[in-house]
């Protein structure tokens, strides 16, 4: 009776997520400034450039999912691994069409030139990421297979 | 108080706070009352810094852009406090590593403040 007692009574040790929450505090900053950057340029003018502020609106909220899924899950998110794929994909494509056709972009969004306006940052971040999740996957493999043999 | 004065404050001590977050990272420590205290402190500069400009605002400052420019101050705010949430919880080097991007952003976003309100600055 004490034994199960004392289990659920005991503290439970606090969850670490190592260097997810790197990723966690920089998706955050980007989630903060993206959502307020794209609700101005939406409710301000959103007919002056739609297609960049329509793009402004996705990146926000790749960048809020993200956060969300990297604080929930830490590094064992299968979907924050296809979130942050789709994320790449998007500042790889708006990367390109900024410099391919400027016309389409009247006015400047997070992923315009691969994220210039902010340092680059918003190319590198989905590459850490992937790379972090896809390191973890790997790592929980092997771990997972004699553990799987153990039960037998 | 002189915002110039508050605005030099906000990037010394956010500096200081991204210098001491990287040692801390570097050595592999995990987030303590220093750290965590230097934290605070750059939110507390900031949020001087915010009320002076509030107060010039209020007394017949001419804002531009006023929604842009609360909204990098009400920014500036909630990050120290993330930080800080992020550095207590985590107990490894990387909870340091998150006030280290904490700061670093804070001088990014000091940058930008004087951009958006030239004549807050004056």
């Amino acid at each position: 009776m004490s034994g199960p007692l004392r289990a659920s009574t005991a503290p439970s040790p606090r969850r670490q997520r190592g260097f997810a929450t790197l990723l966690v505090i920089v998706y955050g900053i980007f989630a903060i400034s993206a959502t307020a950057r794209a609700s101005v340029q939406i409710i301000e003018r959103f007919g002056t450039a739609p297609v960049a502020y329509a793009l402004s609106l996705v990146a926000a909220l790749t960048y809020i999912a993200a956060t969300v899924l990297l604080a929930r899950r830490g590094g064992d998110s299968r979907a924050a691994l296809w979130l942050c794929s789709a994320e790449l994909l998007g500042v790889l494509a708006v990367g390109v069409l900024t410099v391919l056709d400027p016309a389409l972009f009247p006015d400047a969004t997070v992923w315009s030139r691969f994220g210039a306006g902010y340092g680059y940052v918003p190319l590198v971040l989905p590459v850490v990421a992937i790379a972090y999740l896809l390191r973890r996957r790997r790592a929980a493999r092997p771990a997972a297979t004699p553990a799987a043999g153990d039960r037998l | 108080m002189r915002v110039s004065i508050l605005m030099i404050a906000v990037y010394a001590v956010s500096a200081l706070t991204a210098l001491l977050a990287l040692y801390y990272t570097a050595k592999d420590l995990a987030a303590d009352f220093v750290l965590l205290g230097a934290c605070a402190l750059v939110l507390l500069v900031w949020l001087l810094e915010t009320g002076a400009l509030a107060l010039r605002d209020l007394g017949g400052g001419t804002v531009g852009d006023p929604v842009t420019l609360y909204g990098y101050l009400l920014t500036g705010a909630v990050l120290p406090i993330a930080g800080i949430w992020l550095g207590v919880g985590e107990r490894t080097r990387w909870g340091s590593a998150a006030i280290l991007a904490v700061a670093v952003t804070m001088l990014v976003l000091q940058l930008r403040l004087p951009q958006i309100w030239a004549g807050g600055f004056a």
